[in-house]
């Protein structure tokens, strides 16, 4: 597996421990990097957004993208760069069509802050704010299919009305255009 | 960037001495091991290499502890502690001991004088048997891969098969590299720093400054020179290029600035006005008092001949690595910048050989891994640390 913005490593090295699962992270910063180190994780300091041409094509079962993806200026030529070096891609990203975020601007007519998304507008490492209906076009633009999505909120999986009742998503994908090329 | 805790001292062990310094290995001697019938890939054959070498540290009762350290162009086999005759630190000092980065208490460490070098391995200054006389220029060309095979004698001679790592910066990181592809069974975890897979045109350039300034010194005799009559001067100004690439511009600034050297004499266009001038002068002449100015050649020019790969594919020559590398560079090394490790640890990753890569942020040039610097010595101690339990694991549960 490959983490791209594994941060301090808590995660993987979780995800390592649990699961022993072979994997390693992409982090841009350096005191991240070497926390990672510490845990025992195989690192690779980087900016994604200069691409991931380290790793050849379908170097990884898996990529993901867990914590980051709303943070990228270009989510288009990451994505399609962790389906080269990849074969399916998990991303996680907060719903902005959430039901408290659309009370929020309706109702105080300010730019929301939420547990999702927890910072003001000017502090905010977040570029791009979306929701699930956003996230499928995306995906469909692509050539990419979802192969499974979970939501979440404040009281655990949010299964009616997602794009409504969800703060958090969590979706695998998978690219059908390579799928296409393949048969 | 952030600037280093105060109280850091800015410099390394080689060339300068540091008031009131305190090794914790006490004082630590060099021993030494003759190899007869060395051949080297020029086709020379030496009847007999003497290696300089001192090892730190115990090996461990499965010998399973053992690292290599490689020193880089101007190292000795001194590492750590104290020379019994100069009281001076080993050149690593800083990073290999008790408790330290390459900690003496977990590993047995070994550091030897390089093939070519002039601290007691044989090198241009030891006599040629057939004329009694010292090689000289007569010294056949030795290369990074000498270098190796030279040092896999003298770990074959100290009982180890397999050492645990391999680590070294700069000319270091080249033999570390060379011994993770040409002996791939006998390393486990390969730690280059601030090196590169070959020399570019820059770094050939200085290296060949340094060259003519000894080639044209009017002692120097096309290399023939006697031990009373040495091309200092072109040595010293040989170390004075290599010293500024090895700091960087902050380094600099922050070490000096535009100081003056008293005494003040602007008029003088012949004296040292600036601070820098004189500890350029302080740093050659303090080079040419324990360095040899054929070594200088032979080093360089084995530095610049250096391609880990020798013209085949790099997947190829990277693929039979067996080893785990951590690669580390120093954002502010413009010597050998960051862009040659990353290109390093890609080939690498393209090989699908396990690499982590840190790029520290050390604000001190080239010479950011002979400093003290609290960032590198962590990411080296807690490496080594893990690997080594991980190795550990593994062994116990392939037992089970």
């Amino acid at each position: 597996m490959l983490d791209l913005g594994t941060g301090d490593g808590a995660f993987l090295e979780r995800l390592v421990r649990a699961r022993h699962v072979t994997a390693e992270g992409v982090e841009k910063d350096p005191d991240l990097v070497a926390r990672c180190i510490q845990r025992g994780l195989v690192v690779h300091q980087g900016n994604i957004a200069e691409g991931l041409d380290q790793y050849g094509d379908q170097t990884f079962d898996c990529v993901l993208l867990l914590g980051t993806f709303q943070e990228l200026i270009s989510p288009v030529e990451i994505v399609r760069e962790a389906f080269r070096v990849g074969r399916q891609v998990i991303i996680a990203y907060s719903n902005f069509a959430h039901y408290g975020v659309r009370l929020q601007v309706l109702f105080r007519g300010r730019t929301p802050v939420t547990k999702s998304l927890p910072q003001v507008w000017y502090r905010t490492a977040n570029l791009h704010f979306l929701s699930i209906l956003d996230f499928r076009e995306f995906c469909r633009q692509l050539g990419v299919s979802v192969i499974r999505q979970d939501c979440f909120n404040a009281h655990g999986k949010a299964v009616i009305l997602p794009n409504v009742f969800a703060a958090e998503v969590v979706t695998l994908l998978e690219s059908y255009i390579r799928k296409l090329n393949q048969t | 960037m952030k600037d280093p805790p105060a109280g850091i001292l800015q410099g390394d062990l080689q060339d300068q001495k540091i008031a009131g310094y305190q090794s914790h290995l006490g004082v630590t001697r060099t021993q030494s091991v003759t190899f007869h019938g060395v051949q080297v890939q020029s086709g020379f054959t030496f009847d007999q290499v003497e290696v300089a070498y001192q090892t730190l540290g115990t090996l461990s009762p499965r010998r399973d502890n053992a690292i290599l350290v490689c020193h880089a162009l101007s190292g000795t086999a001194h590492v750590a502690g104290l020379h019994p005759e100069t009281g001076r630190p080993g050149w690593w000092d800083f990073h290999v001991g008790p408790g330290k980065a390459i900690d003496t208490d977990k590993f047995f460490v070994v550091c030897s004088n390089v093939l070519g070098g002039c601290d007691g391995t044989t090198g241009p200054l030891s006599t040629c048997p057939e004329t009694g006389k010292p090689y000289g220029m007569d010294f056949p060309l030795v290369t990074v891969r000498d270098m190796v095979e030279v040092q896999a004698k003298l770990i074959e001679h100290l009982g180890i098969s397999q050492l645990f790592a391999v680590i070294g910066g700069s000319m270091g990181g080249m033999q570390a590299l060379t011994w993770a592809v040409h002996f791939p069974e006998r390393v486990r975890v390969c730690v280059p720093i601030a090196t590169c897979v070959s020399h570019n045109a820059m770094q050939i350039a200085f290296n060949e400054i340094g060259r003519r300034a000894i080639m044209t010194d009017p002692n120097s005799n096309s290399g023939k020179y006697t031990s009373d009559r040495r091309p200092n001067r072109g040595l010293a100004v040989a170390r004075m290029v290599g010293h500024v690439t090895y700091l960087s511009e902050y380094a600099m600034a922050r070490k000096f600035g535009r100081a003056l050297q008293p005494p003040v004499n602007p008029a003088a266009a012949d004296e040292a006005l600036f601070a820098v001038e004189s500890y350029l002068h302080h740093q050659g002449e303090s080079f040419v008092s324990r360095f040899d100015p054929s070594s200088f050649i032979y080093l360089t020019k084995a530095l610049d001949q250096f391609d880990l790969f020798g013209g085949k594919p790099p997947d190829e020559v990277l693929r039979r690595a067996q080893a785990r590398f951590l690669v580390i560079s120093f954002a502010s090394d413009w010597l050998y910048p960051p862009a040659q490790s990353r290109e390093l640890v890609r080939l690498l990753k393209r090989a699908r050989v396990a690499a982590t890569y840190i790029n520290l942020e050390t604000l001190y040039g080239h010479d950011s891994f002979l400093i003290e610097n609290p960032e590198f010595a962590n990411v080296v101690r807690h490496y080594l640390g893990n690997e080594y339990r991980n190795a550990d694991f593994k062994e116990a549960g392939a037992a089970i």
